[in-house]
């Protein structure tokens, strides 16, 4: 109905090299940053556009503003002391580095994981998907304008980093799952505190869903903006909801189920118009999911058992030569670490692959051309990006 | 577009009147109990071993002296100080902690405008020193390994009526995993008389650099064959491992270093002498000590004569220790790698009736007396001189000798100490062997929990049949009418020490026993035997409470004469390495400075 | 895995398979084959997701590895395909292609590792560093360590003690 149908035809097209020939001398064109401080932009990443009218021809992406060369800082670490520093490279959802760098390490030592602690860990990964999900929701509203519900996605997020606190000693980087297991069973009557959090989560999801999604101006926003043609899915590296809102059920926990999903009841959800309102729906749908499967992982886990495998003395541990890689289906879409060792004490190489690398830059770069100014902000969170896996 | 999705979102406004959900004042907020927050440490566990700065990632932790922490054995008198502009609270140093003496409050609120403040030592004035809530490691300590590595050893059924070797000595994979649980943190190496590289050698073991690994234990002790085997291993009662686990077994390893290299291959690496300096030292005595001192000064191009009285060197790493705990061939390889520096030993040469000493003196530039301490001590009890009554050294002298000893259907030990189950146990294996049963009783003062014998030789001899009998005191030794020793007539310890400390056994009279046994074996200490010095030489050195008197640097008052090992100083082996190592410095010193007069 | 091995094996030239898990193998292919084997494995058997495009410097042997991870999410496979590189003119053949996301891979290596992509739009961009003049930072000969210790200034005062040494000087200085 608003949605915008500009006419490429008068705007230079990219040369073969990718760069687009602009004259700004012309006074046609117009340089516009967005980021990296803009509130519509999450993290410290910032898309350079080139616009003309309100209407966006180039769009850049730009990171680094957050790089801590933590692949590097890996391979000068022992096998034990990259423990604590893979968190880092994720702040709404760390627990993905800390079980993907763990299983790893499990895999290519040889290490079998009592089971419990692969309960334990299943349970944690989906806390941190939920909790990545309330800063998404916050996200993109803010986004369109609607601080409100970031302001109650806060709130519910910090109820559930209180169970992050009790259950791990931590709130943000919690470095509770080390290779061998996790550092702790759960605290006695976690389960009815958790179910405390996820009812008033539940209520203030049904807010949501009162002002977000049957907002006619969200709505408006939304539907039909942004879309990406499932066609480009493989060819871009797109995961998770963002493939899943256009029709492609992606998603690790069934297509290669790992730690207990197999055991667990929960149907992906998904959506198929492609479009910024379906991926925040598709999301929405999984924080329903996140809830039922943490509730069902506190039922179905075993009640008592060791959470650590025994370790080689971790001073000395040397790890023989091998490569793997491990995947898991984040809130972003698929996380993975490859990691290559050499018979030595320390990673030879660890490369982290976080499914905003694929989508915020070769994929916002392709579908930001075209857009409005105003679009581009719900345009790129839609795609639900955490910079720092890209830049790592 | 519907009129009602214009309307919904202001239902929002059903909100307006809720209560805050923000905390008014967070300062204070409790944190959860398991919170990783600001550090304890219990400053009297602690034992300064440095492992969290070992593990640290950060490089946030430095090991500095703390006031009113004692450098002590088994305690470095470090302490660990954290600097809070690095520290990221992933509390790997608490989980790596040897002791559990490092812990986490859950503070986490601090205030100071002094930023150095914040560099600090857990465990002296912070508020939280004492608070219950914060982060544990749940269980044990998970990052290094607790239980020691397993090894061979022949059971009771198959060694009671022999004297083959009973530890089979690590395989390769048994010694890299103990290996591999040392944190190298070097508390043992005070411990260690000779102050072994203790930690750089268990690197050798786990890198399985045995090369590497045997020129570490030759640079401070030319007896790891026999170190390996019988050292009486101090340095395992300062690991840190031993706090919440079993110390790393460091004797094992140090013989399986040697067990890897062979005969020709250890020449190699220990390599030559350095060309002869002209200097001439005689040693008296082929033990520990005086071969220690022989090897160093052969290194160092002094022409050694080692003179010793029996038929075989090795002193009582030969004679007093038993075969199956120290088989002679091993004390063989250690004695000839001393040999190949150029070493001579003189066997059957006793000092005083095949050569005098001052024969020595004049033939030398230094001489060294190492003669150990060979006569046993009595119990002075009524019927304990006489036939049937031994002293413990010189049975056990001559059962290594190869002479018949008596070996009655049954026999009674006086004795608490490794002696006492050294003669024991070797009696009971010829009883064995003789008799196809074991009838040895050994009593001793001490209770169980402290006999001065370690702790393997109980369980080992009780294995093997040796009637262990705590807390008893010898009163008299048995006969019968033609003379013949019957048994030991005993009475109950109620104590040994009196009130100032000083050895004075009371006993129960009541309690009396009679052990049953056509011998009784004295196993109650040893002396030396200094006949050799003659009334001249006795009269002109300086004593000590009846030992000849030593410097630091085991000189006796007698410029020429130095002295060495248990004769004068004592207890065990790696004792008289570590003081043969001195006296050889000592007599260096002295003929160096001859040579400068000269 | 091993039966698509087996297949493709000879016509691209490829090395020993070597499994790492029932889903997951690695295998290396000669430089000049990589773009033949990857056509393949993305239109005839099913391998159509590139998840990570990334190099491993083994320095010691004067080779870089550049590790395709391809998946064929429907039969839930994951292969690793190997290529290694001359260290020392390391040049890598341009897959934008056959995946756009295969630009921005290719952009990091060149910054990262000074792996060079002939064709590769805005290869010569910088990525993720500003102003960059040493050496490519993730090479194994780039030391993090010393150029933070050229770069940042310590915070004075801090001293350590090694505890065996520590206790040599208190207890037996003398040796």
């Amino acid at each position: 109905m608003l949605s915008f149908q500009p006419d490429r035809s008068q705007y230079p097209q990219p040369g073969p090299d990718g760069r687009l020939e602009v004259d700004l001398e012309t006074g046609k064109y117009l340089k516009l940053w967005q980021g990296p401080n803009h509130p519509g932009i999450t993290g410290n990443m910032s898309v350079e556009l080139t616009v003309c009218g309100d209407e966006v021809v180039e769009g850049k992406t730009h990171v680094g503003y957050l790089h801590r060369g933590f692949e590097k800082l890996m391979e000068r670490r022992t096998f034990i002391q990259v423990f604590p520093i893979v968190c880092r490279v994720c702040v709404p959802e760390p627990d993905f580095n800390e079980y993907c760098y763990a299983a790893a390490v499990e895999e290519l030592a040889g290490i079998e994981v009592p089971e419990m602690a692969t309960w334990m860990r299943t349970l944690i990964l989906e806390m941190g998907r939920f909790n990545s999900y309330m800063m998404f929701l916050g996200g993109i509203s803010g986004s369109l304008g609607l601080g409100l519900v970031g302001q109650w996605m806060t709130y519910v997020r910090d109820l559930m980093l209180d169970r992050f606190e009790e259950l791990t000693g931590a709130r943000i980087y919690h470095m509770f799952i080390l290779p061998g297991g996790v550092r702790g069973h759960l605290p006695e009557g976690f389960a009815a505190r958790m179910e405390e959090v996820l009812q008033t989560a539940e209520k203030y999801l049904a807010d949501v869903d009162r002002v977000m999604f049957s907002n006619s101006v969200f709505r408006l926003r939304t539907e039909g903006v942004g879309v990406i043609d499932p066609a480009l899915f493989e060819r871009f590296g797109v995961t998770g909801p963002n493939a899943r809102a256009g029709g492609v059920v992606k998603d690790v926990r069934k297509d290669s189920p790992y730690l207990v999903y197999d055991q667990l009841d929960f149907i992906p959800a998904s959506g198929k118009d492609s479009d910024i309102f379906t991926r925040v729906k598709v999301r929405r749908a999984d924080i329903d999911n996140s809830i039922g499967l943490i509730r069902q992982i506190l039922e179905k886990m075993p009640k008592s058992g060791p959470v650590m495998a025994r370790l080689p003395n971790v001073l000395h541990w040397k790890i023989p030569r091998g490569e793997t890689y491990i995947k898991g289906e984040c809130s972003r879409g698929e996380y993975g670490y490859y990691m290559v060792t050499d018979g030595s004490g320390y990673p030879r190489r660890i490369n982290v692959r976080g499914p905003s690398y694929t989508h915020a830059m070769a994929l916002l770069e392709h579908l930001i051309p075209g857009t409005n100014i105003s679009d581009v902000a719900a345009l790129m969170v839609s795609l639900h990006t955490y910079p720092p896996e890209i830049e790592r | 577009m519907s009129l009602r999705e214009v309307l919904t979102p202001f239902t929002a406004w059903k909100h307006v009147l809720d209560a805050p959900v923000t905390i008014p004042d967070p300062i204070g907020r409790e944190a959860a109990e398991r919170y990783r927050g600001f550090h304890q440490n219990d400053m009297e566990t602690c034992i300064g071993c440095g492992t969290c700065e070992a593990i640290c990632q950060n490089g946030a932790i430095d090991m500095v002296p703390v006031e009113g922490q004692v450098t002590e054995k088994g305690d470095s008198g470090l302490r660990p100080m954290i600097d809070y502009g690095r520290c990221c609270w992933c509390a790997l140093c608490v989980d790596v902690c040897m002791t559990g003496s490092l812990t986490m409050s859950n503070e986490y609120t601090w205030v100071d405008t002094d930023p150095d403040a914040f560099r600090f030592i857990p465990g002296l004035e912070e508020p939280w020193k004492d608070k219950e809530a914060g982060y544990r490691r749940e269980g044990g300590r998970e990052l290094s390994g607790t239980k020691r590595s397993h090894m061979g050893e022949l059971a009771p059924a198959l060694r009671g009526d022999n004297f083959s070797e009973i530890c089979a000595g690590f395989t390769r994979e048994e010694a890299i995993l103990e290996a591999d649980r040392c944190v190298e943190c070097g508390l043992c190496v005070a411990t260690c008389p000779a102050h072994m590289s203790i930690p750089d050698y268990i690197a050798a073991v786990r890198d399985q650099d045995y090369d590497r690994g045997l020129q570490l234990l030759y640079e401070t002790n030319p007896f790891s064959e026999v170190c390996g085997r019988i050292c009486t291993h101090k340095c395992e009662t300062s690991c840190a491992a031993l706090h919440e686990g079993d110390p790393i077994a460091i004797r094992w390893l140090k013989r399986h270093i040697i067990d890897n290299v062979p005969m020709e291959r250890r020449l190699e690496l220990v390599g030559g002498a350095k060309p002869a300096n002209g200097h001439r030292v005689a040693i008296v005595g082929a033990g520990p000590g005086g071969l220690t001192a022989a090897y160093d000064l052969a290194r160092e191009g002094c022409a050694v004569t080692v003179f010793e009285a029996l038929a075989a060197p090795g002193g009582m790493m030969r004679y007093g220790i038993p075969e199956y705990r120290l088989p002679y061939d091993a004390l063989d390889r250690d004695v000839a790698v001393i040999q190949a520096m150029g070493v001579e030993i003189r066997c059957n040469m006793r000092v005083g009736r095949d050569i005098a000493l001052d024969d020595l003196k004049r033939d030398h530039d230094a001489v060294i007396l190492a003669i150990g301490l060979q006569m046993g001590r009595g119990t002075r009890i009524p019927g304990s001189e006489g036939p049937g009554v031994e002293k413990a050294v010189d049975l056990l002298r001559r059962i290594t000798a190869g002479e018949d000893v008596p070996v009655p259907e049954r026999v009674v030990v006086i004795g608490g100490g490794n002696v006492a189950f050294d003669i024991a146990r070797s009696m009971a294996r010829l009883q064995k062997a003789t008799h196809g049963t074991v009838g040895v009783t050994l009593t001793a003062l001490e209770d169980r929990a402290h006999f001065l014998a370690d702790a393997e030789e109980l369980i080992e001899g009780a294995e093997e049949g040796v009637e262990i009998i705590d807390k008893r005191g010898p009163q008299e030794v048995m006969r019968d009418a033609s003379g013949a020793v019957t048994g030991l007539r005993s009475w109950a310890v109620t104590s040994i020490f009196d009130d100032q400390g000083r050895f004075a056994p009371a006993y129960d009279q009541a309690d009396e026993r009679v052990h049953e046994g056509a011998m009784v074996i004295e196993a109650i200490g040893q002396m030396a035997d200094v006949s050799l010095l003659g009334a001249e030489l006795t009269e002109a050195l300086d004593w000590n409470r009846g030992r000849i008197a030593i410097d630091a640097g085991f000189r006796t008052s007698e410029p020429w004469l130095f002295a060495v090992g248990d004769a004068v100083k004592g207890p065990d082996v790696i004792n008289a390495v570590a003081d043969g190592h001195r006296v050889a410095q000592s007599v260096m010193e002295r003929v160096s400075l001859q040579e400068g007069i000269s | 895995m091993r039966d698509l091995h087996a297949n493709l094996k000879t016509r691209h030239a490829l090395g020993p398979f070597e499994p790492r898990r029932a889903n997951l193998g690695f295998v290396t292919v000669p430089a000049e084959r990589l773009r033949g084997l990857l056509t393949e494995l993305r239109d005839v058997h099913g391998f159509t997701h590139l998840v990570l495009l990334t190099a491993v410097d083994w320095m010691e042997d004067g080779l870089f590895q550049l590790t395709y991870l391809m998946n064929d999410r429907a039969g839930d496979r994951t292969l690793g395909v190997r290529v290694m590189l001359n260290r020392d003119e390391a040049v890598g053949e341009d897959m934008h292609d056959l995946w756009p996301t295969a630009a921005t891979y290719q952009r990091e290596l060149k910054e990262m590792f000074g792996i060079d992509f002939p064709g590769s739009p805005r290869v010569d961009e910088e990525f993720i560093l500003e102003g960059w003049t040493d050496l490519p930072p993730y090479r194994r000969d780039f030391d993090s360590l010393a150029y933070s210790q050229q770069t940042y200034a310590e915070r004075p005062g801090r001293v350590t003690h090694d505890p065996r040494a520590h206790m040599k000087s208190k207890l037996y200085p003398e040796g």
